[in-house]
């Protein structure tokens, strides 16, 4: 082990003299001090060369062994330190008493080389061992805190799912990219091109910081992922990244709510003589999740063909209208109320699809 | 029981632990003898002013460090002293200190001769 740095304190120039000659002898370095006072203000200078072991006597004027160890204890920045207690023959009360305070150890004042050599051996091995743990303890509080920051900051980007994702164990395989299937929900507006160009862009703004302010709040409510919102449309979709069994009736769900809260928006408007509608096509399948974009500029989205017959059945709906396909249909069936709504020709699909307009939910909503 | 003056196994000892390095050691035994003088001083000023708690501590600083060198006679009046000390009452306070004055010219003239004999 290297020599370590010992203040040694002592009154008696007698003791201090031959302890740190016994300790040179040992290839440790020393720093002395006549009193407490004087140690404490040693070890609490910060310029001054750390310490790694204390011998400490007990009887000292000024402020003796004792109220030493108290304050040493009562110290954040020096409680670690080792305090070896040098004490003559009889002084066994004394040496009980500094133990049961904190001390590390106790020394006779003339000691054998060997024995002060394997005092200080022990106690720097306890410190090293305290400062190391003390030292990770400190670096995975850092750690964690950086990992915290940065998720709330990205979760003002993302989705929180997808900000949760990031920092999770298995984010890296799940951004690579997998198979899964999920629900998808498109949404856009009926006349928003008509009312964008006549009402003032100032009006049309604060038109659509108030729609997605209601809509971002359902979508987390129902904790959709939000792949991107442009303009008046958006699509977000359920059972990626986190896991919902019962995603074709979350999406469903969303969507009625949705369709409430607009007409509450829209009805204020409808009184400033814009009249806006919303439509919503839903479809469920298989789709490949993950990192999608390029260097500098990615995105967590889904590619499949659900996802596009989405987006079909959201430009197909009416006014106030959610079309859902047959599959989204047979996997919420129980938990909505829905009619068929007869076969669309689809653009991108060779055969027609038989669709369903959703009414509401057939009971309590799921997922709120 | 008398104690002895000196005690040669307290100087065997520190001269075994320095490695046998007679010249440290006798740097040791001036130290000791020059902090004693100022040990018996406290003392003095302690004793005269009817302080007794002011003896307890040059009294056990003299004490432990006269052990050290083997002054064992002395050792054992400041023991003896100390503990009178911290009872806070000592009536023959003065009486004390000059037995702890005879006791330590008596130890440094055993180890100044130790010196001379070697």
């Amino acid at each position: 082990m290297n020599g370590g740095r010992v203040l040694v304190v002592d009154d008696t120039p007698f003791n201090r003299r031959l302890l740190i000659r016994l300790l040179a002898d040992i290839g440790h370095s020393t720093v002395e001090a006549a009193d407490g006072r004087e140690a404490l203000t040693m070890l609490r200078d910060d310029r001054a060369e750390p310490v790694d072991v204390v011998l400490l006597d007990i009887v000292m004027p000024v402020m003796d062994g004792y109220e030493t160890l108290a304050t040493l204890k009562a110290d954040d920045a020096l409680r670690d330190l080792p305090v070896i207690v040098i004490s003559g023959v009889d002084e066994l009360d004394s040496v009980v008493r500094c133990i049961q305070m904190g001390a590390a150890d106790y020394l006779p004042k003339t000691v054998a080389p060997e024995i002060l050599r394997a005092r200080i051996e022990a106690s720097m091995s306890q410190k090293r061992f305290r400062d190391l743990e003390r030292a990770t303890v400190d670096e995975q509080r850092r750690l964690l805190a950086t990992i915290d920051r940065q998720r709330s900051e990205l979760s003002r980007f993302l989705s929180p799912q997808v900000a949760a994702l990031v920092s999770s164990e298995d984010g890296e395989a799940m951004l690579a990219g997998h198979r899964r299937e999920i629900t998808t929900m498109f949404c856009d507006l009926r006349n928003f091109t008509s009312f964008s160009e006549t009402a003032e862009p100032e009006e049309v703004l604060g038109f659509l910081r108030a729609y997605h302010a209601a809509m971002g709040q359902l979508i987390v409510e129902h904790e959709g992922t939000l792949e991107h919102f442009a303009g008046d449309g958006f699509m977000t979709f359920f059972n990626d990244p986190v896991l919902q069994p019962d995603h074709a009736a979350r999406a469903v769900g969303l969507a009625v709510a949705m369709r409430e809260r607009f007409a509450e928006i829209a009805s204020d408007w409808r009184k400033r003589g814009h009249v806006l509608e919303i439509g919503i096509g839903i479809a469920t399948g298989y789709a490949t999740l993950g990192r999608i974009g390029f260097e500098g500029r990615y995105d967590y989205g889904a590619i499949g063909q659900a996802i596009i017959l989405a987006a079909r059945l959201s430009s197909e709906a009416g006014p106030a209208e959610i079309l859902i396909a047959p599959r989204t249909y047979a996997a919420a069936e129980d938990a909505i109320t829905a009619a068929a709504a007869g076969e669309r020709q689809l653009k991108g699909f060779s055969r027609p699809v038989e669709v369903y307009a959703v009414s509401g939910m057939a009971i309590a909503e799921v997922g709120t | 029981m008398t104690l002895p003056t000196l005690d040669q196994a307290a100087f065997d000892h520190l001269l075994e632990i320095t490695g046998n390095d007679l010249g440290f050691v006798d740097e040791l035994i001036d130290t000791y003898l020059a902090d004693a003088s100022l040990q018996l001083e406290a003392m003095q000023v302690a004793a005269s002013s009817g302080d007794a708690a002011a003896l307890v501590r040059p009294a056990h600083s003299l004490k432990s460090s006269s052990a050290n060198v083997g002054a064992m006679a002395l050792t054992d009046i400041c023991r003896v002293l100390e503990a009178a000390a911290r009872t806070g009452d000592v009536p023959d306070a003065l009486e004390r200190v000059a037995d702890c004055d005879r006791a330590f010219a008596d130890a440094r003239a055993a180890l100044l001769a130790a010196r001379a004999a070697r």
